[in-house]
C-alpha cells in the first residue's frame, strides 16, 4: 500500500467547502454570542477540527484534539487577569504600572505555553506536535529584538522575523523529528522592501488628494478661525483613519505573502522531509485584499467563503517532498497541557506568524 | 484517499486505520464480535485483528461537516471512515450529532442565520446592558472608594493645585452640596464628599468620581457668584453619582472589549477591528447618555432643594461662550453645548409645570 505512494513529492490537499463551513460557523456564532462569549472556547475547536481535519496531506488528515472546556479554563484565568488589570488602572497608576511590567514578564512564558499547547493538540496521521520553548530564546525573539528594531527605524527589522522564524519553527517537532529553518536574509528584506513601498505609496497619494481637495487648507482656516465652520475637521479625521487603515492594514499580509515561499523553502524536517510553497504574492494579496472587501460588504456573512478560498488556494500550493516513508514518526508520551497561553493568544490576538 | 474509495458491503465499515502514536496507516474495516457487545478493527489486508474492546469503552467523536466519522479505541488506535451508517451500527450514533445536523447547509440554516442577527443585535442593544447592571451590583462596597482615592492623588499630582479660595466662599458652596445630599438618594457606593481645587487647566467645571466624590475647581466658583447655577452644575455631578455612571462606563467598555476578543476568532480580523471601534463609538453615545441623564436628574434634585433648575444653562452658556470649536458631536464625549441649553430650557419648563 504506502510503499511507493509515500515517497512522492505530495501536494497539501483541502477537503473543506463553503457550504459545509457555513453552517458550522453560524451555529457557532449563534451559540457563542447568546452565551455571552461562553461557548466560544468550544466553537474555537470546532473551528479548528474543521480546517484541520480538512487538510491532508498523503490522504492522512490533521486532527485537533483540544477539549472546549479546556479552552474555556484558560479563557476564564486569562479574562480575569485582564479585568484586574483594568481596574487596577484606575486605582492606582504605580500598582498598574507594576502589573503591566509582571505581564510583559510573563509574556514570552505566555507564548510558548501558548504554542506548546497548540502543537500538543495538533497530530497528523495519529502523531502529535510537539513544541519546546526556551523563555530567554523567547524573551529575545519576542520582546528584546522588536524593542532593539525600533532604534534602527526598522530597517533591522527582517532579521527579527527571520529568528522569530527560526525560533518557532525550529523548536517543533513531529514524533521525535525536529524541524530546522535556515534561510538567507535576502528574501525576507525583498518581502520588507514591498511592503514598506506599499505604505510610501498609499501615504503619498493619501496626502497628494488631501492636499488638492482643499482639505488641508480647510483645517488651517478652522483652527485660524478657531471655529470648524464647514465640518471640515470631522472630514480630515475620516480621511486620516482611512488613509492610515489602507496604508497599515494589509502591511502584514504583503509581507507575509512575499515571505511565504521562501520561509517554506527554508523548512526540513529530521530525516530529509523539505516542503515547498508555490504561492504567487500578489495573487494572495488580491485574494486577502477582496476577501476583506467581500467580507465588510456582506456584513461578515461570506466570512465562511473568504476562509475556505484562502485555505485552498494556500494548501494547494504547498508541496511535501518526503525523503523516505511517512510511517516513520512515532510519537511521544503526552502531558498534561492548560490552555491559559493559548487562550491569552487568542484574546490579545497574539499571532507570532510562522505558519507550519 | 482510501477512507473515502471504502464503502462497505456487509456492515463492516471500511477506512484508515491509525496505530497509537505512529504515523503508520493500514487499510481496515470494523467487525461487531461478541453477539455485538464489542468491536474489533480489522486489518483489510491480511484479516489479523489489530484491536478490539467492548462498545462503552470506545469513544465516537463528534461529527463535524464532511469529515469522516473518527472512532477512537482504548490505547489510542483510531478509525476514521466516511461509512457513517456502518459505524452507527455498530457504536450508535456520535453524541452531538444534533449540532452537526443544524450546522448542515440546507434552507432551515436560514432560520439559524436569522436567529444569529437577532441575537448580536440584542445582546449590542441591551445584553451589555444587563451585564453592566449585573456588574454593578457586584461590585464591593471598597472598590469605587478605592478608585476615588486613585483618582484623587493622580489629579492632585497632574492637574490640581490646592484650593484659593476663602473659607466663607467654600462654606456658601458646601451649604448647596449639603441641601442636594438631603433630597437625593444615598450613593450606591461610598460617600458624598465634596473636595475642592485650583484647576487653571480645566477652567470652571465640576467633576464626579464613582465612589461619591465630587470635586469643584475654584474657577467654577469665583465664576458663578450665583448659587443657583453652582447647583445646577452640583446636581448634575450628584447625579452622576446615584446612577453609578462611572463604574458603567467602564464596564460596558471592558465587557464590550472582552466580548468582541472571543468572538473575534468567529468574525475575523477586519470585522473585529470595525466591531471594536463600532463599540468605542458605541460607548462615547452611551457617555452623551449619560451626560443628559445627569442633566435630567440633577435639575430635578436642584429644584427640589430650592434653587433655579434653569440656571445650568448659563453654565453651557459661559461654556459655549468662548467660541471653542466643537467637533462633530459623533466623536465627543458630552452633547454639544447649544443642544443642552435647549433642552435644558425645556426640562425647567417642565419641572415648573408639575411643581405648580
Amino acid at each position: 500500500m504506502e510503499e511507493n505512494s509515500s515517497t512522492r513529492t505530495a501536494q497539501v490537499r483541502f477537503s473543506g467547502t463553503a457550504g459545509e463551513y457555513f453552517g458550522i460557523w453560524i451555529v457557532n456564532f449563534l451559540l457563542s454570542i447568546v452565551t455571552f462569549g461562553i461557548y466560544s472556547a468550544w466553537a474555537k475547536v470546532r473551528n479548528r477540527k474543521y480546517f484541520l481535519g480538512n487538510t491532508t496531506i498523503d490522504g492522512r488528515p490533521f486532527e485537533y484534539h483540544a477539549r472546549g472546556l479546556q479552552i474555556l479554563f484558560g479563557r476564564a484565568i486569562v479574562v480575569g487577569a485582564l479585568v484586574i488589570l483594568s481596574v487596577s488602572s484606575s486605582i492606582s497608576p504605580i500598582l498598574n504600572g507594576v502589573l503591566f511590567v509582571l505581564l510583559a514578564a510573563a509574556l514570552p512564558w505566555l507564548i510558548n505555553r501558548g504554542l506548546r499547547f497548540n502543537a500538543a493538540m495538533t497530530s497528523w496521521s495519529n502523531v502529535r506536535f510537539r513544541f519546546e520553548g526556551s523563555y530567554w530564546r523567547a524573551f529575545a525573539v519576542f520582546l528584546l529584538y522588536p524593542f532593539l528594531a525600533i532604534f534602527s527605524l526598522y530597517l533591522a527589522f527582517p532579521f527579527v522575523a527571520r529568528a522569530s522564524s527560526r525560533y518557532t519553527i525550529g523548536r517543533h517537532s513531529l514524533g521525535g523529528h525536529r524541524f530546522a529553518f535556515e534561510s538567507g536574509i535576502g528574501p525576507f528584506y525583498r518581502a520588507f522592501l514591498w511592503a514598506a513601498a506599499w505604505v510610501i505609496a498609499v501615504l503619498a497619494v493619501s496626502a497628494w488628494l488631501a492636499l488638492t481637495a482643499g482639505l488641508v487648507d480647510g483645517v488651517g482656516r478652522a483652527i485660524r478661525l478657531g471655529y470648524d465652520a464647514d465640518g471640515v475637521i470631522g472630514v480630515t479625521i475620516m480621511v486620516v483613519y482611512v488613509a492610515g487603515a489602507a496604508a497599515f492594514l494589509p502591511l502584514t499580509t504583503i509581507y507575509r505573502a512575499f515571505v511565504r515561499n521562501a520561509v517554506y523553502a527554508g523548512i526540513a524536517l529530521e530525516g530529509g522531509h523539505r516542503f515547498e510553497s508555490t504561492i504567487s504574492p500578489p495573487r494572495l494579496i488580491w485574494i486577502a485584499i477582496s476577501n476583506a472587501a467581500v467580507i465588510v460588504v456582506s456584513f461578515g456573512m461570506l466570512l465562511p467563503w473568504a476562509r475556505v478560498r484562502v485555505a485552498r488556494y494556500l494548501c494547494e500550493n504547498t508541496w511535501v517532498k518526503p525523503a523516505g516513508s511517512l510511517d516513520e514518526f512515532i510519537g511521544e508520551a503526552e502531558s498534561r497541557q492548560s490552555a491559559i497561553g493559548d487562550a491569552f493568544m487568542d484574546i490579545e490576538g497574539v499571532d507570532v506568524g510562522a505558519a507550519v | 484517499m482510501s477512507a473515502r474509495q471504502s464503502e462497505a458491503p456487509n456492515g463492516r465499515p471500511a477506512g484508515d486505520a491509525f496505530p497509537a502514536g505512529s504515523s503508520r496507516r493500514l487499510t481496515a474495516h470494523l467487525v461487531g464480535i461478541a453477539d455485538g457487545n464489542a468491536v474489533a478493527l480489522v486489518d483489510s489486508n491480511n484479516g489479523t485483528v489489530l484491536v478490539s474492546a467492548p462498545r462503552s469503552a470506545i469513544l465516537r467523536e463528534p461529527r463535524l461537516g464532511g469529515l469522516p466519522s473518527t472512532v477512537v479505541f482504548p490505547f489510542g488506535w483510531r478509525f476514521q471512515s466516511h461509512d457513517h451508517g456502518g459505524i452507527d451500527a455498530l457504536l450508535g450514533p456520535a453524541g452531538t450529532d444534533r449540532l452537526h445536523r443544524w450546522e448542515a447547509y440546507r434552507p432551515r440554516l436560514i432560520l439559524v442565520v436569522g436567529l444569529a442577527l437577532v441575537a448580536a443585535f440584542a445582546v449590542w442593544r441591551w445584553g451589555l446592558g444587563a451585564l453592566v447592571v449585573v456588574a454593578v451590583a457586584v461590585t464591593p462596597d471598597a472598590l469605587p472608594s478605592a478608585i476615588d482615592d486613585g483618582q484623587i492623588a493622580v489629579v492632585d499630582r497632574t492637574l490640581a493645585d490646592p484650593s484659593a479660595l476663602s473659607a466663607a466662599e467654600k462654606e456658601r458652596v458646601r451649604r448647596v452640596f449639603d441641601r442636594l445630599k438631603t433630597v437625593a438618594p444615598a450613593p450606591r457606593f461610598g460617600e458624598y464628599a465634596l473636595l475642592f481645587r485650583s484647576m487653571p487647566k480645566v477652567g470652571p467645571n465640576a467633576f464626579a468620581m464613582p465612589g461619591g466624590t465630587v470635586v469643584v475647581t475654584d474657577q467654577l466658583v469665583r465664576a458663578f457668584p450665583d448659587l443657583d447655577a453652582i447647583a445646577g452644575v452640583l446636581g448634575h455631578e450628584v447625579a452622576h453619582v446615584t446612577e453609578a455612571h462611572g463604574l458603567k462606563q467602564v464596564y460596558r467598555s471592558l465587557g464590550t472589549y472582552l466580548l468582541v476578543s472571543m468572538i473575534a476568532g468567529d468574525v475575523g480580523p477586519v470585522l473585529d477591528d470595525l466591531l471594536l471601534e463600532g463599540g468605542l463609538l458605541l460607548s462615547l453615545s452611551y457617555s452623551r447618555e449619560h451626560e443628559r441623564e445627569a442633566d435630567r436628574i440633577g435639575m430635578t434634585l436642584a429644584a427640589k432643594a430650592g434653587y433655579d433648575p434653569a440656571a445650568l444653562a448659563l453654565f453651557f452658556e459661559k461654556l459655549s461662550g468662548g467660541g471653542k470649536s466643537e467637533g462633530p458631536s459623533w466623536l465627543s464625549t458630552h452633547p454639544a453645548s447649544r443642544d443642552r441649553i435647549e433642552e435644558i430650557r425645556r426640562l425647567a419648563d417642565e419641572i415648573a409645570r408639575s411643581a405648580r
